[in-house]
């Protein structure tokens, strides 16, 4: 096994082509390099991928990749990897980053005005590409609302070469009655208002302060008072084209724009991301044009065109520690390990001195990158660094930032090297910061993933699960397969609808896929007299194939925790009673299910992230390796529940 | 086109994109029994504006948004009149 010591690290991808069950592909390119650290921006540390050319040219241009915000930037995070990859095959170093406060990037004062914040941010990405890399100008490529915070980035930076917007918020008032629908839409039936007291807007747990919201309602590039750059190219949704009228304006200042209207965008943006897929023809219209762009700058002697290229410092990023003391901080490294593929992670080590010895591995939900939803991954992993764990938040291979393995496909919620990518996970804890007590915490697959390790016996002392979908995985199935949870969740919402007659109506004009229904309803019963028929099995001692009730009571015969989390209704409460059947009654508390009201499936509001941690917080920090009898968790409507 | 079914094409044709399984579309089916999300809603008010010239979400005085699917029909053809 190959480990990286804690620090930068560096990853050069395989020289394969694969793709994922949506076509993407994964990264190509062994003519580039892809590196990870930490620039300054403001104050703060900002996390960047700097994708450089192994035989860069003398064009001297580079690109800074603007992200968008919040859901959107965690969607299309495969299709900016690939876009920095692609820019930089065409021998163009590319730097993508987070924004302050958001991604793997230091934290922002919650009540900053977010978008003067990440405009200067923009700025400060592209002088740290000149400064690491030498060239001399820097095209911006933005997304959504990173392509208008590039545009009002480009007229405070002398050295931009030139901008591509893709899908360019015009309007910041629209973007926000986008982002005020979306956030009432999350709100159905729960009574609240989408605007908070105070002026500030949460959409999918991202939050945009009071100052915010004004800046960005302040935001319209057809009032700007100079063009952003004197050669732009604006690629526009193809389903709701925005820009139009404003290119068109552009071009008759005489401004180089050229506009174009491509598809692609939804399924790139706003679509979960083991769905996404990666807009090759976006991708292609923007490389396109950046060549032009650099071969037209190469035309100038080299040495005008370049310096010499300083290389960044290894740097950690240091945080607030638990007492704010600038001599107790914690800190957070990027890592590599593992063995066939170098797995990326960030690890947030407590402060120095720490004498307990203990750490929580953080495993990806769906093909979500290791921040999580709702960034709820970084929060929680700086939370426990605080309180004295070793936190490390990583992406199985082929999610997020670690390369695929060769012949499959990316973004595979339940890959089959998973369980070995978790081993590898554990080892480097161990033989890096000599630390053997060792948490999984997982969301969705992430909770699979955790069950499933400690059912192989990997040395963990706590598995900690939220909202698992199901507990057993056929290698070959596909998500789109009926699964269990669907048996469970749906019986009661087609017999609500049995007796409507437009339903019916539906039935009859082949509508609804009669036999998914009929599938539902023939496995149900089913499922309960298998459930009986395991009951039986065990309690004569005999173990079934892929029985829940005997792996959980063998995990717990190894005094490992065992806690479920569930957001009320979700159909893993019911699946697990099914499938661990009179297990869960044997073990008691010793199999804890905690069950939070007000939640959604990836725990997207701010307000029940905050439970969830809380809950999570308490089960970690328990004495080991059984707690006393607790009723109630200590956090909002959540309760203790002990199934029957 | 009525309004009733320029809604429904929208919500059948964001349900495919965003690969996810749409219930039956009845006036009594609840919105967030209907197999889509909060961005899916944002994208398909999104176009209705497009398609029908009006988004009943668009004055700040928007408190709530429709609970079920026939709400949401009558929104928006309260709206357009």
């Amino acid at each position: 096994m190959r480990h990286a010591v804690p620090g930068r690290s560096t990853s050069e991808h395989p020289p394969v082509i694969v793709t994922n069950a949506s076509g993407n592909p994964t990264a190509h390119m062994a003519r580039v390099c892809a590196e990870p650290l930490y620039f300054p921006s403001g104050g703060r540390g900002l996390l960047g991928w700097l994708h450089s050319p192994v035989r860069p040219d003398a064009s001297g241009m580079g690109v800074v990749i603007c992200k968008p915000f919040g859901n959107e930037a965690l969607c299309s995070h495969r299709a900016i990897r690939v876009l920095a990859q692609t820019v930089a095959d065409l021998g163009i170093p590319a730097l993508r980053f987070d924004y302050a406060g958001t991604g793997d990037s230091a934290e922002l004062d919650p009540s900053s005005d977010q978008i003067h914040a990440w405009v200067s941010d923009i700025v400060a990405a592209s002088s740290e590409l000149q400064r690491l890399t030498g060239v001399q100008r820097v095209c911006l490529v933005g997304f959504r609302l990173g392509a208008a915070m590039a545009a009002l980035a480009a007229m405070q930076c002398d050295r931009i070469g030139g901008l591509v917007l893709c899908a360019p918020v015009v309007s910041g008032r629209r973007y926000l009655r986008e982002l005020r629908t979306t956030r009432l839409a999350s709100l159905v039936g729960a009574g609240e208002s989408a605007m908070s007291a105070d002026g500030s807007l949460e959409v999918s747990g991202h939050t945009l302060s009071s100052a915010s919201v004004v800046a960005l309602g302040e935001i319209d590039l057809t009032t700007l008072a100079f063009p952003p750059a004197s050669r732009m190219l604006i690629i526009d949704r193809d389903d709701l084209p925005a820009a139009r009228s404003w290119s068109d304006g552009l071009t008759r200042s005489g401004v180089g724009a050229e506009y174009l209207t491509l598809p692609g965008f939804v399924r790139m943006l706003m679509i979960a991301p083991q769905f996404a897929v990666v807009p090759q023809a976006i991708l292609a219209a923007a490389n396109q044009w950046l060549l032009g762009v650099e071969q037209r700058s190469a035309t100038a002697p080299p040495s005008e065109n370049r310096r010499a290229p300083v290389k960044p410092c290894p740097l950690a990023l240091e945080l607030p520690g638990p007492s704010g003391k600038r001599d107790a901080m914690i800190r957070e490294r990027t890592v590599t390990f593992g063995e066939d593929v170098e797995l990326f992670g960030i690890a947030t080590e407590p402060q120095h001195g720490e004498p307990r010895r203990r750490a929580v591995i953080l495993l990806n939900a769906g093909a979500d990158l290791h921040i999580g939803v709702g960034r709820m991954n970084v929060s929680l992993a700086r939370s426990w660094a605080r309180q004295g764990y070793l936190a490390l938040r990583m992406d199985l291979a082929g999610i997020g930032d670690s390369p695929t393995r060769a012949g499959r496909p990316t973004d595979e919620v339940f890959p089959p090297g998973a369980l070995k990518d978790v081993a590898h996970a554990i080892e480097f804890i161990r033989t890096s910061y000599g630390i053997s007590d060792v948490t999984l915490a997982g969301l969705c697959s992430g909770a699979y993933h955790a069950l499933r390790a400690a059912v192989a016996n990997l040395p963990v002392s706590r598995i900690l699960m939220v909202n698992p979908e199901n507990f057993f995985w056929k290698e070959g199935s596909k998500l789109e397969e009926l699964q269990l949870a669907e048996v469970v969740r749906n019986p009661v919402i087609y017999r609500q609808r049995i007796l409507s007659l437009a339903a019916w109506r539906r039935v009859l004009s082949g509508e609804v896929n009669v036999w998914r229904v009929v599938k539902v309803y023939f496995f149900r019963p089913l499922l309960a007299l298998e459930s009986k028929l395991r009951d039986l099995a065990r309690w004569l001692h005999i173990r079934l194939p892929d029985d829940l009730g005997w792996e959980l009571e063998h995990i717990d015969s190894r005094a490992l925790r065992i806690v479920f989390v569930f957001a009320r209704g979700e159909p893993g409460i019911d699946l697990l009673h099914i499938e661990a059947g009179s297990s869960i009654r044997r073990l008691g508390e010793r199999c804890r299910v905690h069950i939070i009201d007000g939640a959604d499936h990836t725990f997207s509001k701010e307000s029940s992230q905050a439970v969830l941690e809380q809950i999570l917080s308490d089960e970690l920090f328990a004495k080991q390796p059984r707690l006393a009898e607790v009723t109630r968790a200590g956090a909002g409507d959540s309760c203790v529940e002990r199934m029957r | 086109m009525s309004i009733r079914t320029t809604i429904t094409t929208q919500f059948q044709q964001v349900a495919v994109e965003q690969k996810r399984k749409l219930a039956t579309l009845t006036d009594d089916l609840k919105l967030i029994d209907c197999g889509l999300d909060s961005l899916s809603f944002a994208l398909i008010v999104a176009r209705l504006e497009d398609a029908l010239g009006v988004d009943p979400f668009s004055s700040e005085d928007a408190t709530s948004f429709p609970v079920t699917f026939g709400d949401f029909v009558r929104l928006y053809e309260s709206v357009a009149k």
